[in-house]
C-alpha cells in the first residue's frame, strides 16, 4: 500500500507494510507510479538487485531507490512488482518490462531520492515509509 | 505557515536576525539571514518552510555575509530553491543540498536577425514541430548519438568545447557561456561508472519537467543601450533553451549525497536538515564533489551546446538559409544550479569563498574580468526564463549584486503541485488558451502541457521587478513565447 504526497514543487510517497522488506516493496511501487503516471506493467524482465548496507535503514532505501532509477533511466525498464529480502545487505528482484510511453502513460520524470523529510517508522501494524523525489 | 522573524531592511530586503535559532546552542545560525522580496510576496513566501531553510544554512560550518534568499524562493530540498550561500574558502564546507540534484540546470539564449513581421503562424508551427522532432525530450529521452565512455570522459573534461570541437556549434560560441562552457576543475575520475552510463545516451537532449526550447519575440525594450550590446531588438525572433546535466547530474548528485552524508559524521558536522549533508571544502570529500560536481556542470553545457547546433539546423531547413547569415549567435548561457569558487568583498574584506547558487544566477556587473570583454562595460546578461504561458526576461548585472556574492534570481517557481495543476485543468484546455494568445505548444503529452500550466507558476514580472529594484539585476527585454517545445 502506498499514497502519493504532493509538495507545491515536488512530489513523494508515503508506503506501508507489515514488515519492512513489504514497506520497501510498495515505495519502489508508488515511484513507478508516478514515472509511469499510474500504467499497468507487466512482468516480462527481472532484475536481480543487491545493495550492501552501509548505514541505517534510511539510506538503505535511498540506495534502493536510487538503483532502480539508475536502472531505469539507463536500460528503459519500468518495474512493477517487487521481492525485497533485507538482512546485512538488500537482496531483491524486480519484476517489469521495457517503458512504452504509449502504454505505460507519461509521468514525471525522478531526478532523485531526497534525504529531506525522509523517515520510516514502525507502528502498531508493521512500518511507514516517507520519501520525497526530486522532481 | 512559517512565522519567524522577518525584520524589514527596505523595500526590498527582510533579514532574519542571526539570533532566531538562539544563541547558546549548537545548531545557532553564524551569519544572518536575508530574503529580497516585494512586500506583497511575503504572505506566499511565508506560506511554505522556505524562510526556515535560509535559517537553517546560516548554520553551515564557514558561511561568511549572509544565508540569502532570492524573491523567487520556494521550499526545497536542504537549501531552499532560490538559495545563495558563500562559505570560507580554507574553513568551510561544501554542501550538494546547496546545488540540487540538476546540476548546472540553466539558461541559453540564441538571437537572429529574423523579425515578427517576417513570419506567421504557420511558420511558427513548423518550426516548433522541427524542433520538437530535432531535439529529444520528453521522460526518458535519449540523444541522437550515444558516446563510449572515452568520449563521455572527454565531454565531462572539457564541457562545451568537446561539442564544439565536434561540429556542434561555433568556436566563438564558447566566448558567450558562463566559465566559457567549462570547469576547469572537472575531473572524469570522480565521476562513477553509473553516472557515466547514464550519461553516455542523454548528451543533446532537454528531459522533461519544467524543461524547455522557446521560439520567443522580443516584446519590450527597457534599456536600449543594453540590447543593442547585447544585439537584442524590439519584434526579434530569439530562442531559449532550459535544460540542465540530464541523468549524468542526477547520478553524481545522488553518489555524493551519500558520500557527504558519512563524511558529516567523519567530520562531526552538527547539522539541522539531512539533506545540507556537506564536508570541508578542503577535505577529500568536499574535493571530490566538486570535481564530479564540475564534470555534470560541463555536461550540461554540452548538453546545451549539441541542443544549439540542432536549433541552428532547425532554422536552416525552415528558412532555407544559413544560420550565419540569420545571425543566430549565442547571446550568453548561465548556470542556476552550482557552486563556484569566486573572490567577492565580504564586510570590506576580499575572501576567496564557495558560492552556492541553487536556483540563483550569477549576475556579475560592469568590468568583470568573468565575463565578454564585448559586455564588459554593461555587465553580463542574466536569463530568468518564465513559464510558457506568459514571459522571460533578459537582464543585466551589477556591481550592486556584490553583496549578494554576485547572484540575483533565476525564475518563477510553481505556487501550485503538478497533482493539483492536472486535478484542475485538462492539458487540451491549456493548449486552447495558449493558442488563443498565439503561442503554439508541442509538448511530449497533454500530461505535461496541464502541469505546466501558466497558472501553476508565480508571476515571473515580480520576481524580476524585486530584484530590479534591489538592484541585484536590472531588466534589459522581456520575450514572450510564440513556440514551445516541452518535455
Amino acid at each position: 500500500m502506498y499514497r502519493i504526497i504532493e509538495h507545491t514543487a515536488d512530489i513523494g510517497i508515503e508506503a506501508c507494510g507489515k514488515n519492512i522488506e513489504e514497506a520497501f516493496e510498495n515505495a519502489a511501487k508508488g515511484m513507478f507510479s508516478i514515472i509511469t503516471n499510474n500504467g499497468k506493467i507487466e512482468r516480462k524482465i527481472e532484475r536481480k538487485i543487491e545493495i550492501a548496507r552501509e548505514g541505517d535503514d534510511e539510506m538503505l532505501l535511498v540506495d534502493w531507490l536510487s538503483e532502480l532509477i539508475y536502472l531505469h533511466d539507463v536500460e528503459k525498464l519500468v518495474f512493477g512488482d517487487f521481492r525485497v529480502k533485507i538482512n546485512d545487505k538488500l537482496v531483491a528482484t524486480a519484476y517489469g518490462e521495457k517503458y512504452d510511453r504509449a502504454k505505460h502513460g507519461y509521468g514525471v520524470e525522478i531526478k532523485g531520492v531526497a534525504y529531506h523529510m525522509l523517515e520510516i517508522k514502525r507502528n502498531k501494524k508493521g512500518f511507514v515509509i516517507r520519501v520525497l523525489f526530486d522532481i | 505557515m512559517w512565522n519567524g522573524p522577518l525584520n524589514k531592511i527596505d523595500d526590498y530586503r527582510y533579514e532574519i536576525p542571526k539570533s532566531y535559532k538562539g544563541i547558546d546552542g549548537k545548531l545557532n545560525m553564524r551569519v544572518p539571514g536575508m530574503i529580497y522580496a516585494l512586500p506583497e510576496m511575503l504572505p506566499l513566501i511565508r506560506k511554505d518552510n522556505a524562510p526556515e531553510q535560509t535559517a537553517n544554512v546560516a548554520t553551515l560550518p564557514g558561511i561568511v555575509g549572509r544565508s540569502l534568499a532570492m524573491p523567487d524562493i520556494h521550499w526545497g530540498y536542504g537549501f531552499p530553491i532560490g538559495g545563495v550561500a558563500a562559505t570560507e574558502y580554507e574553513e568551510g564546507v561544501i554542501s550538494p543540498g546547496g546545488v540540487g540534484f540538476d546540476i548546472n540546470c540553466g539558461v541559453r539564449l540564441v538571437r537572429t536577425n529574423i523579425k515578427f513581421e517576417q513570419i506567421n503562424k504557420s511558420i511558427i508551427k513548423e518550426l516548433t514541430d522541427e524542433l520538437f522532432k530535432n531535439i529529444p525530450s520528453g521522460v526518458g529521452s535519449e540523444a541522437k548519438i550515444k558516446l563510449n565512455k572515452p568520449q563521455l570522459d572527454e565531454v565531462l573534461q572539457m564541457g562545451a568545447r568537446w561539442a564544439v570541437e565536434h561540429g556542434y556549434g561555433w568556436e566563438e560560441d564558447l566566448e558567450y557561456l558562463e566559465e566559457n562552457g567549462c570547469m576547469e576543475e572537472a575531473d572524469a575520475s570522480a565521476v562513477s561508472e553509473k553516472a557515466k552510463e547514464r550519461g553516455m545516451s542523454q548528451v543533446g537532449s532537454l528531459g522533461a519537467g519544467n524543461h524547455f526550447l522557446e521560439i520567443q519575440k522580443v516584446e519590450e525594450i527597457f534599456d536600449e543601450n543594453a540590447a543593442k550590446i547585447y544585439g537584442i531588438e524590439k519584434n526579434q525572433i530569439v530562442v531559449m533553451i532550459h535544460t540542465g546535466s540530464r541523468g549524468c547530474g542526477h547520478q553524481i548528485c545522488t553518489d555524493y549525497l551519500r558520500v557527504l552524508e558519512q563524511a558529516v559524521k567523519k567530520y562531526k558536522i552538527e547539522l539541522p536538515d539531512r539533506q545540507l549533508a556537506c564536508a570541508p571544502l578542503k577535505s577529500k570529500e568536499g574535493e571530490q564533489y566538486f570535481k564530479g560536481m564540475a564534470c555534470a556542470a560541463n555536461f550540461a553545457w554540452a548538453n546545451r551546446q549539441m541542443i544549439v547546433h540542432w536549433v541552428r539546423q532547425s532554422f536552416e531547413k525552415i528558412f532555407k538559409e544559413d544560420a550565419e547569415n540569420m545571425g543566430m549567435k549565442i547571446v550568453y548561457d548561465v548556470c542556476h544550479n552550482i557552486a563556484k569558487i569566486e573572490e567577492h568583498e565580504i564586510d570590506g574584506k576580499r575572501m576567496k569563498v564557495c558560492v552556492h547558487r541553487k536556483g540563483a544566477t550569477r549576475s556579475f556587473g560592469p568590468d568583470s574580468s568573468e565575463i565578454p570583454g564585448k559586455y564588459r562595460s554593461i555587465g553580463q546578461p542574466v536569463l530568468i526564463p518564465g513559464d510558457m504561458g506568459s514571459e522571460s526576461y533578459l537582464l543585466k548585472g551589477t556591481k550592486k549584486a556584490e553583496e549578494a556574492f554576485g547572484s540575483t534570481c533565476h525564475g518563477a517557481g510553481r505556487v501550485m503541485s503538478r497533482e493539483e495543476a492536472k486535478r484542475r485543468w485538462r492539458g487540451s484546455e491549456i493548449a486552447r488558451m495558449l493558442e488563443g494568445k498565439g503561442i503554439y505548444a508541442h509538448p511530449a503529452s497533454m500530461v505535461v502541457m496541464a502541469e505546466e500550466s501558466p497558472d501553476a507558476y508565480k508571476d515571473v514580472s515580480m520576481v524580476v521587478n524585486a530584484t530590479h529594484g534591489a538592484g541585484l539585476s536590472l531588466k534589459v527585454a522581456r520575450m514572450v513565447p510564440l513556440g514551445v517545445v516541452k518535455g
